[in-house]
C-alpha cells in the first residue's frame, strides 16, 4: 500500500469510527440491534448534500443537518419498537427501506454530486497542506472529540440510566428509569452519529449516493466486535476506544484483501469481503482462536 | 400508606390458560407497618406484590400508595415511592455497572439526574459510609463491577441502594429465597435493621411461615387469589407455624399441601 492510499484508509476508518460509537451504543449499550443505520447513513449524506448544494448552507450546519435527520430516523425507529412493539429488528428494517425512498426524493434522483462548492474540507485549504494529508488528521480529531463526548455522557446521570436501561431493564425500571425514553434517545442519537458519518463522507467522495448505506450496518458491527476482541474493555474509555481501533482496523483488512493480488479480488467485491471478515471474526471470537492468532502475529 | 381495594387480576384471559391470579383483595399497610406475606405457589402473594410494584395491570380494582391512586402509573414513575428488592440477586443491581454506578443509579430514583457526573466525591463518601455497616468491605470495592460480587453480596447492596434517597415503600420478593441459609440470615438481620432505622413501610413475601411470623408486625395469607388470614399484635406474638396450619385448615377446610411452605 502507498501512502497515498494509507492516509485514504484511515479517512474512511475515522468516518466509519462515527458509524462504530453509534453501533457500540445500540447493540453494547442498549441492547438494540439497530439497522435504521442503512438508512439513516445515505440520509445524512442525502440531507447534508441537499442543503449545501440547493440551499446553498454552511457545511458545517449541514453536516449537522445530516446528524439531525438521522436523529429523527432513529427515533421513529425506537417508537416503533416501544409504542408499538414490533420487534426492533424488523422497526429497523421498515425504517431502513423506507429510508431508501425518502432519500431518492430528498436528492430528487439517485445521487447528488457535490463538485465545485464548499464542504467542510474545503475549510482546511489554507493550511498549506494536501487534503489527503490534512483531511485524516482533522477527522480523526474529531472522532476522538466525539468519542470523549460519548465517553462523558455515558458517566452522567443520563448515561448510566442508559447503561442500565440496556443491561437489566427490570432493574432499571424499579429506579425510577423510563427504559422506553431511553431507547428512543439512545437509538436516536446513535443514529444522528451515522447521519453525521455520511455527511462527512459525501462530501470526501463528492457525492451523496442513494446507495451508499449497504453495508453499513455490517460495517458498524465489524468494528465493535474486531475492536473488542483485540482491546479488553473494561472500562467505557477502553470499549469506545477499541470501537474506533476496530473500525480503522477493519477498514485495513478490507483494502488489504482487494489490494492483494493472490486473492484476485476486485472493487465490486467489496460487500463479499466484507462478510466474510464479518464471519471469520465472528467465528474466531466464538472458538478463542483470534487472540491466539494476534498474539502469535505480533510475536513474529 | 399502600391501598388495594377491590384488586382483580385474570391472566391469559379468554384463553384456555385462563388464570384468576387475584380474586378481590383488599389491603391496608398503614405508613411504617412491616407487612410480611406467606401463601403457597400460585396463591397470588407476588402477584399482589407485582400490582403494587406495578409490573402487572389490574382487571378491577384500586392501588393507593402514600394517598395518591396510582392504578395507571407506569413501574418507573411508582418507583419515586417505593423500591424494590428482587428475588434474583442478578436483578437488584447492574452487573454492568461499578458499585458506586449502582449507588448513583438508586440515589436519582427520587431526585433528578440530569447530565452532570452521576458520581461526585459525596456520592462517593455516602456509599463508602453506607456500604460499612455491611462489613463485608465493600467500601474499598466500590470502582469493581457488581458482576464480580457473590449473590448474598449483590442482595445485600441491593437492599442499601433501595433503601437510598428519600423511598416510602420498600417491597421484598422472596428476597433472601436464593441465598445460603448463613447469608440469608445475614440479609434478613440487615432488612429489619434498615426498616427500622428509616421507619419503613415494608411488604416482605416469603415461603417461610416460620420467617413471615418471626419478622414484621403484621402476617397474611393468600390462597387461591384472596387473603384467607390476617393477624398482627397479641394474637400474633404467639403464634407458631403449627397453630397456622390448624388456623387455615378451620378457616378453609382442606390441609395445607404445599412441601415449600411447610418446609421453610
Amino acid at each position: 500500500m502507498s501512502l497515498y492510499e494509507i492516509l485514504g484508509t484511515l479517512e474512511t476508518g475515522f468516518i466509519f469510527g462515527i458509524v462504530a460509537l453509534g453501533a457500540y451504543l445500540t447493540f453494547q449499550i442498549l441492547d438494540f440491534p439497530d439497522l435504521t443505520v442503512e438508512g439513516s447513513f445515505p440520509l445524512g449524506a442525502a440531507v447534508a448534500a441537499t442543503l449545501i448544494v440547493g440551499a446553498g448552507w454552511n457545511p458545517w450546519l449541514a453536516t449537522l443537518g445530516g446528524g439531525v435527520a438521522g436523529f429523527v430516523a432513529g427515533f421513529a425507529t425506537a417508537m416503533l419498537n416501544v409504542r408499538f412493539k414490533i420487534l426492533h429488528i424488523l422497526a429497523g428494517i421498515l425504517l431502513s427501506i423506507s429510508l431508501y425512498s425518502i432519500n431518492l426524493r430528498i436528492m430528487s434522483g439517485p445521487n447528488k454530486p457535490l463538485l465545485m462548492v464548499d464542504t467542510v474540507f474545503t475549510s482546511f485549504e489554507g493550511f498549506g497542506m494536501p487534503g489527503y494529508i490534512i483531511n485524516p488528521i482533522f477527522l480523526g480529531i474529531m472522532v476522538l472529540v466525539i468519542k470523549l463526548l460519548l465517553d462523558a455522557f455515558l458517566a452522567t446521570g443520563w448515561g448510566i440510566s442508559m447503561r442500565a436501561a440496556g443491561a437489566n431493564p427490570a432493574m432499571a425500571e424499579a429506579n425510577g428509569v423510563n427504559v422506553g425514553n431511553m431507547k428512543l434517545y439512545g437509538v436516536g442519537t446513535a443514529n444522528a452519529l451515522t447521519g453525521i458519518a455520511g455527511a462527512l463522507f459525501a462530501q470526501i467522495f463528492g457525492a451523496a449516493d442513494a446507495y451508499m448505506g449497504i453495508g453499513v450496518i455490517i460495517v458498524g458491527l465489524a468494528s465493535v466486535i474486531v475492536g473488542m476482541s483485540i482491546l479488553p474493555s473494561r472500562t467505557i474509555f477502553l470499549a469506545t476506544l477499541a470501537c474506533l481501533m476496530g473500525a480503522t482496523l477493519y477498514r485495513f483488512a478490507v483494502a488489504l484483501a482487494l489490494n492483494a493480488d493472490f486473492l484476485g479480488f476486485q472493487a465490486s467485491d467489496v460487500q463479499l469481503v466484507t462478510a466474510l471478515l464479518v464471519a471469520i471474526a465472528l467465528i474466531a471470537q466464538q472458538s478463542g482462536s483470534f487472540k491466539t492468532i494476534l498474539r502469535k502475529g505480533s510475536r513474529k | 400508606m399502600i391501598e388495594l381495594s377491590e384488586v382483580h387480576v385474570t391472566f391469559n384471559k379468554d384463553t384456555p390458560l385462563e388464570t384468576r391470579a387475584l380474586r378481590g383483595v383488599d389491603l391496608n399497610v398503614p405508613k411504617g407497618q412491616f407487612l410480611t406475606i406467606i401463601g403457597s405457589n400460585g396463591a397470588g402473594k407476588s402477584t399482589s406484590l407485582n400490582v403494587i410494584a406495578g409490573h402487572t395491570k389490574l382487571e378491577v380494582g384500586h392501588v393507593k400508595i402514600d394517598g395518591q391512586d396510582v392504578t395507571n402509573w407506569p413501574v418507573y414513575k411508582r418507583s419515586k415511592m417505593l423500591s424494590r428488592v428482587f428475588q434474583d440477586p442478578k436483578m437488584g443491581t447492574c452487573e454492568d455497572l461499578s458499585i458506586l454506578e449502582n449507588f448513583a443509579l438508586a440515589h436519582g430514583r427520587t431526585r433528578p439526574r440530569g447530565f452532570r457526573y452521576a458520581v461526585g466525591s459525596s456520592m462517593r463518601d455516602e456509599a463508602a459510609e453506607q456500604l460499612k455497616i455491611l462489613g463485608l468491605g465493600l467500601e474499598d470495592r466500590l470502582n469493581d463491577k457488581v458482576g464480580l460480587l457473590s449473590g448474598g453480596q449483590r442482595q445485600a447492596v441491593s437492599l442499601l441502594m433501595a433503601a437510598t434517597g428519600d423511598t416510602k415503600v420498600l417491597l421484598l420478593d422472596e428476597h433472601t429465597a436464593a441465598l445460603d441459609p448463613k447469608t440469608a440470615e445475614f440479609v434478613l438481620e440487615l432488612t429489619k435493621k434498615i426498616v427500622d432505622d428509616l421507619k419503613l413501610t415494608a411488604v416482605m413475601v416469603t415461603h417461610s411461615m416460620a420467617q413471615a411470623l418471626h419478622t414484621g408486625e403484621r402476617t397474611i395469607m393468600f390462597h387461591r387469589g384472596k387473603i384467607v388470614f390476617d393477624a398482627g399484635g397479641a394474637e400474633r406474638d404467639n403464634m407458631e407455624v403449627a397453630d397456622l396450619l390448624e388456623l387455615f385448615k378451620r378457616e378453609q377446610g382442606e390441609e395445607l399441601t404445599d412441601d415449600a411452605l411447610l418446609l421453610g
